[in-house]
Formats: structure tokens, sequence, C-alpha cells
């Protein structure tokens, strides 16, 4: 209890410092992007007028004490360019729904097929199959996602005559995104399990097992897998906050109105508040990630105690 | 009960529309009109005093109207002002409404009249500094506009607007200001109902219910980044003329890319066609019938050659200012500029349809049907093209003895771009390839910069970081003066009042003393003149090299262009309102016909306008 | 102990003088025992060419980096930026298909697909092998700071906490954004984030290498700790090393892709493969022009699969466990 207080306690010190240097940095952005299309057309004054309004001319020290001023109330201020007077907590909440269930369905997918295909890879290793499944990864994890998102696109679509753009109503429309989402996961995952058997597999006490006669079922399923879990166990919350927040590339390709749109649209928009509270969002939820991670694998592992060890992994 | 029934129709026939273009068929659309298209640049709010962007105009344009409007000739039409007086010095304008207009719900239920003091409160609205509005520069024509922004005046009733009565509402100018009626369709002389303004408070046009409509349209969703959909207004006053049922738009991030497809497949009825795909689509003998030009606007393209050159010392920026004094200098890049093989970059098929020779494009004024490019001084540069390639030479050599020992050869000329525009890069690329091979690179060496695409205009123009560039203007009124304004005396273009040699007696450089007498000149045809005179003199000197109007590239779309309002001014040309779904779109041919057509319908009702 | 102790005295109950006899000293025999052929970086490589793909990859990754250095020089090369104009028409010779005159087609404005995209790579690999370079030398420094020094452990630790958990997309984003665009820039925000990772694993390896047994040996029989680093921990690391850097080039050149994507990458006027995709993906819609995106992505393809697979081959042959 003591340490999680701890860790708790660390991580709300880490997250200040975060959005303490976000804060900073977007303060360094260009001010016309402040102003919009008119900018042009205003007198300097005039602009300067709309700069003090927006709070920009003050000493970052005060920016900052006023936001985190409104923070503590809960408060994550109103959209300024994006949608203008709009409280940030309701563009994020019309968003999150979205990438929650992409995020959340992509991951599910990767490990229905992502971990008994890293078994199975294990199990036939150096056969057909490995070999199949280790270029898929190497392919997958090597070339950018942009590159081959773009072509599932550009040819699926067509093959199987499948909607090009996500709509809400047409479920047709929404396999190809969560399978092109699944994609990398799906490798990693195959690629840990297959690797973690694999040194399993060679560890002593299964060659022992083995020559005492287990089967190799028994081996496999009560001994080999339980112990790679272990690892993966760690790593899995971290992974599914990732895909929730990391899908810029499908929601923009397929226009899905999620989160990663946001983000990189508000910075293009300058809207401040909303990436602060973006950022909050997402640096949290990777905070979580991690402390998540070592709970699941002190739960996992018997071995392990928190509390003891490094903070790290 | 009546909006259930219509929800339920659309749905069907929506259904009915999603059965029929699964066969490929035909779709009339039934009985609703709906029009359809897709979008990537998401409206940030529905509140039209605040915002100045064209996203947004397009919505206030369909929901909102304002005291007057065009016919598709550009002629002033009634609006909600039925009539309206002017004083002799043009500085106190007097409007009398239309009774009976409403405000609406979104949900169609009436809210209360439109009244004289809807446009004071509007106004008002927009000139208090503190609502951040990005059309006050506008608004502070009227008389203390500028005071009250400022805070140098803070009693509103000060401010030039008035409720007479009910329906009587008067403007007074700060100066005399002939052209005020082309400023009405400004999104921030629009009326607001201060009630309702008052209970929303911040919210105002931020959901579809926080606002209040009076235009052609209701807004009946508002998702963002999902979907919008526009329905007519049923209460709408001249809801005759409004012949668009709905108006559906769906989100795309990637709707430039994807948008002829989803045409193709007649999910959509307006696509862009993107330049790269033109080609593609005029060797497809079915594609080939579905697109057409998209219409030239009034922004104005041009070069502009740097007198205040502030570059990197590296670069040097002395011998360009040196250079750029020299008029033989300037007139032979003025010559030598290929701006055909420039537009290739855009607008591959008829580069010569954009080109524009003057500042001021055709069509902007005119004096009794004679347009403004045709006035004297003009007519000779509107009508010849400034590229000519003996003429460049010629003046390279003049130039190169004049420069000799003054200035190093070659010229480094910084010449940059916004990296956000892939066809501006394009161009650059073009540009400088095409003046090196021209006057030699003994002579000049261009030096492509890309510039940052956030920030451009303070980063490199302001600054005044180039030596050549490409730069564009809008107009915001209807009169020339406005196109006047980048050059003028704390212009932040070119700085041409830095050019030496060109300084008046009275200290002004002789542009600005051209221009200034042109605006206090107030019979149009002689001050149309003046300007002309002013403008002639910019190009004739070659501070500028114009180079091209707005509007390029290829639509596919099934409105027809000339049944829309046409003014280049506010909002005007996002209204949906006069325009028809036709059931097939427009082809080039047909375009073209249509807007030989139209430009002599155009000149007639000029003429008859003027009489 | 009790065990053994047991054992002891067994022996020495049993024992007795005539078992033992004093061996006479044999130089030779002490040599073969002290010395035996094995060389590290021979094995390495001999593990390594076991790996018949990676090798072949190797090969065509030797020749791709070879060609794109010498390509501008050979004969019938176009340059990259010059806009080709056509004779007939006059005007520029926009997306033309591949040929017998612009061998891989030439863009909307009349430039040399051909020559683009190995300007493209060029440009590329630079900023993937600057990228790999800066991160492996942050990198290698922190880590090694951060596993052998127990008074910047904490801090170190905090800061990893910190720069970790700020999504890398956003640094990337920002730096892009209130820097201009170039080279350089795409560099320093990928290197700002990039480093995190590769202290990490260094320092992991540190911490987990320097307390093992035959570390701890060495140093009971008194050998210099230069020594246990330069003999004991940089075999070890140098794997990581590689591996690490091989598979930074790929994902600079992602990332690369990635901010080009979005609209902050690397001017259209400077070649890269990612912008050069880019320019494609807007003509995916019509299949005449997709050799405008296919031509980059199978290029790109080809050389992160590459440096990947290279990378693991060479780090599993850089693994002394597998020499034996």
């Amino acid at each position: 209890m003591w340490y999680i207080g701890k860790r708790l306690l660390q991580s709300v010190f880490t997250l200040f410092i975060i959005i303490t240097i976000v804060f900073s940095l977007l303060r360094l952005m260009p001010e016309e992007g402040y102003l919009g299309a008119a900018a042009e057309k205003m007198t300097p004054e005039q602009q300067e007028i709309i700069l003090t309004n927006l709070g920009l001319r003050d000493p970052l020290l005060v920016q900052l004490g006023n936001f985190y001023m409104d923070l503590f109330k809960g408060d994550l201020g109103t959209s300024v360019t994006y949608r203008t007077d709009v409280p940030v907590t309701t563009i994020i909440s019309e968003k999150i729904m979205y990438s929650l269930f992409f995020g959340l369905g992509a991951v599910a997918l990767s490990l229905i097929i992502g971990v008994p295909l890293g078994i199975l890879m294990a199990h036939m290793k150096g056969r057909w199959l490995d070999r199949l499944g280790t270029g898929y990864i190497v392919f997958v994890v090597a070339v950018p996602a942009a590159v081959y998102y773009i072509f599932i696109q550009m040819y699926v679509t067509d093959i199987f005559n499948l909607p090009l753009l996500f709509d809400e109503y047409n479920k047709m429309s929404w396999i190809l995104p969560l399978t092109s989402m699944a994609l990398a996961p799906t490798a990693s995952y195959a690629m840990w399990m297959r690797r973690y058997m694999v040194d399993e597999l060679n560890k002593d006490y299964i060659k022992l097992a083995r020559a005492k006669g287990v089967k190799e079922r028994t081996l496999m399923f009560r001994h080999v897998m339980r112990n790679a879990f272990i690892p993966m166990a760690q790593y899995l919350p971290a992974t599914i906050l990732f895909t929730i927040t990391g899908s810029i590339y499908i929601e923009s390709l397929y226009s899905i109105p999620g989160m990663g749109g946001l983000l990189v649209d508000a910075i293009q928009r300058q809207d401040n508040s909303v990436v602060q509270g973006l950022v909050l969002i997402f640096s949290s939820l990777g905070i979580i990630g991690l402390f998540l991670g070592d709970l699941a694998m002190a739960l996992v592992d018997p071995r392990i105690k928190l509390g003891k060890g490094g903070s790290t992994r | 009960m009546r909006k259930l029934w219509l929800l339920l129709l659309a749905a069907m026939t929506a259904l009915v529309l999603a059965a029929c273009s699964e066969e490929g068929g035909e779709s009339s659309g039934g009985e609703v009109a709906e029009y359809r298209t897709v979008y990537s640049g998401e409206i940030k709010t529905l509140n039209y005093l605040k915002t100045a962007e064209a996203n947004e105009f397009a919505m206030s344009a369909n929901l909102i109207d304002g005291l007057i409007e065009y016919d598709q000739y550009g002629i002033v039409q009634p609006s909600l002002a039925e009539e309206w007086s002017v004083n002799e010095d043009n500085t106190v304008w007097t409007f009398k409404l239309r009774e009976g207009v409403k405000w609406v719900t979104n949900e169609g239920e009436e809210y209360a009249d439109v009244v004289a003091q809807d446009f004071v409160d509007g106004l008002n609205y927009v000139l208090d500094a503190k609502n951040e509005s990005s059309t006050a520069w506008i608004a502070t024509v009227v008389k203390n506009g500028d005071a009250f922004y400022n805070g140098e005046v803070t009693d509103f009733s000060e401010v030039g607007v008035k409720a007479i009565d009910e329906y009587t509402v008067e403007y007074t100018m700060e100066n005399p200001t002939p052209y005020f009626l082309s400023m009405l369709n400004y999104v921030c002389f629009f009326p607001v109902n201060g009630e309702f303004l008052a209970e929303q408070g911040e919210a105002f046009g931020t959901t579809k219910e926080t606002t209040l409509y009076n235009g052609a349209f209701i807004l009946d969703k508002f998702e963002s980044q999902n979907e919008r959909v526009l329905v007519k207004n049923d209460t709408y006053w001249d809801k005759e003329n409004v012949f668009i049922d709905r108006i559906r738009y769906k989100y795309n991030k990637e709707a430039l890319t994807v948008a002829p497809e989803l045409f193709l497949r007649g999910e959509i009825d307006s696509a862009e066609i993107p330049t790269s795909v033109v080609d593609e689509w005029f060797n497809d003998e079915e594609k080939k019938s579905q697109l057409r030009q998209i219409r030239n606007n009034f922004y104005t393209y041009f070069y502009a050659l740097n007198f205040n050159p502030q570059f990197d010392a590296e670069y040097e920026p002395e011998n360009w200012k040196v250079a750029v004094n020299n008029k033989n200098f300037r007139k032979s890049l003025y010559h030598a500029l290929d701006r055909v093989s420039a537009m290739l970059t855009t607008e591959p098929f008829e580069p010569e349809s954009l080109l524009n020779n003057t500042i001021t494009p055709k069509n902007f004024v005119d004096v009794d049907g004679v347009d403004y490019t045709q006035l004297a001084p003009l007519a000779d540069i509107s009508n010849t093209d400034s590229f000519n390639a003996d003429l460049a030479l010629e003046f390279k050599e003049k130039a190169m003895a004049e420069l000799d020992g003054k200035a190093t050869f070659p010229v480094k000329v910084v010449i940059p771009y916004n990296s956000g525009s892939p066809d501006w890069a394009n161009r650059t690329q073009v540009v400088e390839q095409q003046l090196e091979n021209l006057l030699g690179a003994d002579y000049i060496d261009l030096i492509v910069e890309a510039g940052p695409s956030t920030g451009f205009l303070s980063e490199v123009r302001h600054p005044g970081k180039y030596a050549l560039l490409e730069a564009n203007w809008g107009p915001d009124y209807a009169d020339p003066a406005s196109y006047t304004d980048p050059f003028s005396e704390g212009g932040t273009y070119n700085k041409p009042e830095l050019a030496e040699g060109y300084t008046d007696t009275n200290g002004k450089s002789k542009y600005q003393n051209l221009v200034d007498a042109a605006k206090a000149e107030m019979d149009p045809a002689k001050r149309y003149e003046l300007f002309a005179q002013a403008e002639a003199f910019l190009i004739e000197e070659a501070f500028v090299i114009p180079y091209a109007v707005g509007g390029t590239g290829y639509i596919a779309s099934k409105l027809n262009p000339f049944e829309a309002q046409y003014s280049p001014f506010g909002v005007t040309l996002e209204k949906f309102k006069g325009q028809r779904l036709l059931d097939e779109p427009m082809s080039n041919d047909e375009f073209k016909e249509a807007l030989a057509a139209w430009e002599q319908e155009r000149a007639e009702a000029l003429a008859n306008a003027g009489e | 102990m009790g065990i053994y102790s047991e054992e002891i005295s067994n022996i020495s109950q049993k024992s007795n003088e005539n078992l033992f006899d004093f061996a006479t000293v044999d130089e030779q025999k002490a040599e073969q025992t002290g010395y035996s052929n094995y060389s590290y970086w021979r094995s390495t490589w001999q593990f390594f060419l076991k790996n018949r793909i990676a090798v072949f990859l190797l090969v065509v990754v030797g020749l791709i980096v070879a060609f794109v250095i010498i390509q501008p020089y050979l004969p019938y090369q176009k340059s990259p930026t010059e806009i080709y104009i056509d004779e007939q028409t006059g005007s520029q010779a926009r997306n033309i298909a591949p040929g017998s005159e612009f061998w891989f087609g030439t863009n909307s404005i009349g430039q040399d697909l051909w020559s683009r995209i190995w300007e493209g790579t060029r440009t590329s690999l630079f900023i993937g092998f600057v990228v790999a370079l800066a991160e492996v030398a942050v990198g290698i420094s922190v880590g090694a700071l951060w596993g052998f020094s127990r008074k910047l452990e904490a801090p170190i630790t905090q800061v990893y906490n910190i720069v970790e958990n700020i999504p890398t997309t956003i640094v990337l984003i920002l730096m892009s954004f209130i820097l201009r665009p170039s080279i350089s820039t795409i560099i320093i925000a990928m290197c700002i984030t990039g480093w995190v990772e590769m202290a990490r694993f260094i320092r992991n390896q540190i911490v987990i290498l320097r307390d093992r047994e035959y570390n701890l040996a060495s140093k009971c029989l008194g050998t210099p700790s230069y020594r246990i680093i330069l003999k004991n921990l940089l075999p070890y690391l140098i794997s990581v090393i590689m591996l690490r850097m091989s598979l930074a080039i790929p994902f600079a050149i992602g990332a690369e892709v990635f901010l080009t994507y979005i609209g902050l990458g690397l001017p259209i006027s400077e070649p890269s493969l990612g912008n050069l995709i880019n320019e494609g993906r807007v003509l995916m819609m019509s299949p005449d022009l997709r050799y405008q995106l296919i031509f980059p992505s199978v290029v790109l393809s080809i050389i992160t699969i590459a440096f990947y697979i290279i990378g693991n081959a060479f780090a599993d042959a850089a693994d002394p466990k597998n020499h034996v």
C-alpha cells in the first residue's frame, strides 16, 4: 500500500513536469496561428488586443498559474481555435468513444490472433508457418505504417468492394480500419510470445520435464505459456493505451472522428487548451499504463513483490 | 410533428437512394433535393460575429441573412433591407427593414422578429474587443468604431449605428464611404438577437441549439468531424427562391484525395478534382463530361519585388537592393517571367484563363459598363502579355551596363515559398529554372527557400526576408482603393515607397500621391480613372509583376455556378440560395458556353443598372 | 557448506601422500589450456554469414548505399530537381509513364522520378544515419552513467519517466511547428525523444551485466575495470547497440514519413522518401499514376526491411552466447 501511494505521488509529480514543459513549448508557437485567416487584414493594434485577450501577453508563470488553478477545479478551459468557446472536456468526450472502440477492438483482435500465432510459431520453430509469420512480423514492424495502410486502403477496398471511409452506420466500413489497426499489435504480440516461448523452451527445467516424459501438451500449456505470459502482462496495459492514442494514420485515412486526429488538428490550429488537455490525458494514460503493467506483473509472477527493486522496468 | 414526418421521409428517401445507388442507377432524389458533399476543414464555430474563415462563412451565408444581397450578375438587391438611402457626402446610410422576418430556433420554432436593434446589437458585439471578433477591422469603417474597439470611447451610443425605429437602422461613417453597401455582406454587419445573445453568453454559436437562424437554411445536425446537415427554413421570407431542400456535409480528413472517387460512385454531388488527376479524367470517355473549371475569384496573385530586403547576409541583400532600384533590372524580370509555365503547375490545361495582367482583376468594378481594367492607361497593360523574351534580354543588357561596377552579378534572388503548399513549391522551382534559363546564370541566381507552413507571413513576408515573392491580396469592398492597400505606406508587402528616385516634393512617394488623389475624388468615373493611372504606374515601373487570379482548378459538381449570387465581398459567393441541383454535372464545354452567355448578360445588366 | 565440508573431510581422510606427485611444468600444455583460437569478431562474422537472407540483404543495402552515393555521377542520369520540357508541346513533361526516357516516369511538374527517388533515398538515409548515431551517442553516455553511477540513478530515472511519458508524436509535431522545415529540424525533433529508449536499453544491460558472476570473478582476479568494460561488457553491448542502431534507421525513416504525412515534413524541393510517398499518395485514386506512389514505397520498404533484418541477424551473431 505504501508503495502504491509513493508511486502515485511520483506519477503526479511527473505529470506536473510534463504538462509544464508542453505548456511552455506551446507558447513558442508562431503568434500568427492564433489570429486565423483574418490576421492579414487586421491592424497591429487589433492583433495585439486579441493576443492580450487570449492571455498570451501575460508572463509565462502567470499563464501557468492560471492554468493550474483551473485544472485544480477540474476545468480544462475552453477551446479557442478548434471549436471556439466549447469546453475542452466536451470536445474530448465526443471523440473518446471512437478511439476507445477502435483501440480496444484492435487490441482484442490482435490478442486473439497474435498470441496463438506466436505460440504456433514457437511450436513449429523453423518450419514454414514460423517463416511466414516472421516475414509478416518483419514487414509490419520495419515498414512505416503509413505506407502499408495506404496500400491496404487502395487495393483492399477495391478487391472486396468495401467502403473507402468510416461511416458510423455502415458496419462494413468498420472492418478495414479495425484490421489495419490490429496489424502492428498482432505482430508485436506474436513476436513476444514467440520469443518468450522459445526462451522458455530452452530452459533447463523444461529439458528436465521433457526428459521425465511430461507430455508436450501439458508442457506447453502448464509450464511454458504461463511463464511466457509474465513479461507480456507487463507490456499489455501500455500497448492498449498506445493503440488507443496512437492511431493518427488510421483515423485520418478512414476519417474516423477520434482523438488522434484531434491532436494533430489542435496542434495545427494552435488550440493550446485542447492540446494541453490531450497531453494531460495521454500522459496520464501512459503513466497509468506503466503502473498497471507493474501491478499486473506482480499479480502474475509470484516472484515479484512490489516495492522491491528499482522503479523502472 | 411536421419535423418528425420530414425526418421519416428523409430516412426513407435515404434508404431508397442507397438502394438505388447500389444498382448504380440514376437517382433524381425524389421530391427532396439533397446536395451532398465532403469536407476536410472543420468549422470551429457558428458564431458568425466572431469568425473570419471561409469554412464558417459558408455556414453563416446560408443560415443568416444580412441587409442586402446580390443577383447572379453582381447587382445589389434588397434582402432584409427593403430600401436604403445615402446622404450627399456618402457618410450617413439609412436602411428600411423588411417587416415580419423571423428568427427561428434549430427546431424551426419562431423566436422573435428581426428588428433594427438586432443590427445595433450585432455591431456592438463585434466592436467589443473582449469578444475577439476577427472581422472587427471591417466594422471600424463606422464612426468611432476604432475608438470604441480600442477603448477610447466606452459609450456604444457614440458609435455610428442607430435604430431610428423598430424597422429603420442608420449607419454613420467615419469617412465618406461610397462603397459601404458592398461591405454589408461581411458577417460583422449581420444582425443578432440581443436577448438571445445575452442569454447564451459564451455558449452563443457553439452548437446548433445556441444559434438563431433567419436565413434560407436551418442547421439540423452539427457533429464536429462527422456530419453537418442544413435543411430549408420554412419560415424564410424568400423561400420561393430556395431550391435545395437539404445540404449534407460529410467530414473526411482526406476529402481532397477521395472526393473524386466518391463523386464517381454517386455518393456525393460535388468534388474538387485535384490537378494531379485532371489528366486522367479528361482522357476518360465517361469522366470527361463531368468536370469543369472552377470559376475565377477576385484574389489577385502577383510577384512582389522587395525594396526592403532583410534576408540573410550570405545572399547579399545589399546587392539585391542596388539591383532592384534599377528600372531596367526590374523590367528584365518583369518581361522574363513566363507566367504560363508557372501556371502549368496548378492549371495544366488552360493556364491562360487564369492569368491576370493587372493587380485588380477584371469584372471587379466598371464605369457605365466599361470594365475598370479597360480604362485608359491600364487598358494597354491588361491587353498584352508581360512575358517577352526579347524585351527581357534587351533590358538585361541595359541593366548590366548600368549596374556595372555597382552590383555584382549574378544577383542573388531569394525566392521563398510556403512549405505547406505543394503547388507553390512546384511553381517556385519552375520559376527558378525558367528565369535562370532565359536571363542566364551570369545575370541572376535564384535561391529557392522553404518557409514555414504556419507563420509564413510573420516570418517571411513581414520581416522582408525575400527578394522576389509570390503574394496575394483579396479585396474588401467594391472600390479599386481596396487593391492599393498592400502597396500603400504602412503596407506589409514589398514597400515600394522605399524605391529610390520616386519621391515627390511633398516627401511622399509618387505612387502614394497618385493613390491619395484618387481616394479624394468622389465622382466614380474620375475616381476610377485616377486609380487606373496609379495602378498602371505601379506595373509600368515593374514594382510588381501581376500574375494570376484565384480560383484555380477543376470541379465535378451538380450545381450551376451561374445561378449563384455573384459578388466578391463577404459571404456572398457561399450562398446556395437561387441554385438548383442539375441532373448531370456541367461539362467544361457547357461551362464555357454558360460563362460567355453570362458575361454578355452581365454587361447588359450592368448597363441597365447604370441607368 | 555442510555437504562440501563432509566431502573434503572424506577426501582428506582417504588420501595419503602416495596419491600426489609433483607435475613437471609443461609450457606448451599451459598455453593450450589458456588459449583458444576464439576471436570475438571472427565468430560474430562467421555466425552472421550463416544467415543467408541477412547476408543477401547486407549486400543489397551495401549496393543501395553505394549506388545512392555514385548515382549522380553515372551516365544518363537526370537531375532530381530539373523540370524537363516536352519538346513537342514546349511545356513541362508532366506525369509521363515510366519508359526509356524517364525510367520511373515523371511527376506532376516534369521532374524525373528515378533520380528523385535516389535523391530522396540519400536524404532519408542521411537522416536515418544521423539520428541513429545521435541516439547511440547520447543513449550510450546517458545509459552508462545511469547504470554505473549510483548517485545519478535517481535523477536520470526521473528524467526518463518524464521524457518517456510525453507522447513522441506531440514532441515531433511541436518541434516541427516551432522550427523551420528542414533536415536539421527533423533530425532534432527525432533525437529529442529517440535517445530515451537507447539509454534505457544500455542501462538495463549494464545493470544486468555488471553483477554477473564472470564479472565478479574477473574483479576478484584483479582485472582492471577498463578491461572488464572492454572485454566483458562491450561485446555484449555491441550486439544491443548494433541492433538498436539498425532499428533506429527504419524508425527514423518512418518518423519522417509520418511528419510529411501530417504536413510538417521536408519541403518538396528537397526530395525525401517521405515526401515522395506523400506526393504519390494524392494520386492513389488514379490507377494510371499510381507508379508515383509505388516506386518510392517499394524502395522504402526494401531499405527498412533490410536494415531491420540485418540488425536482428547481427544482434544474434554478436551475442557471445551463440558462439559456442
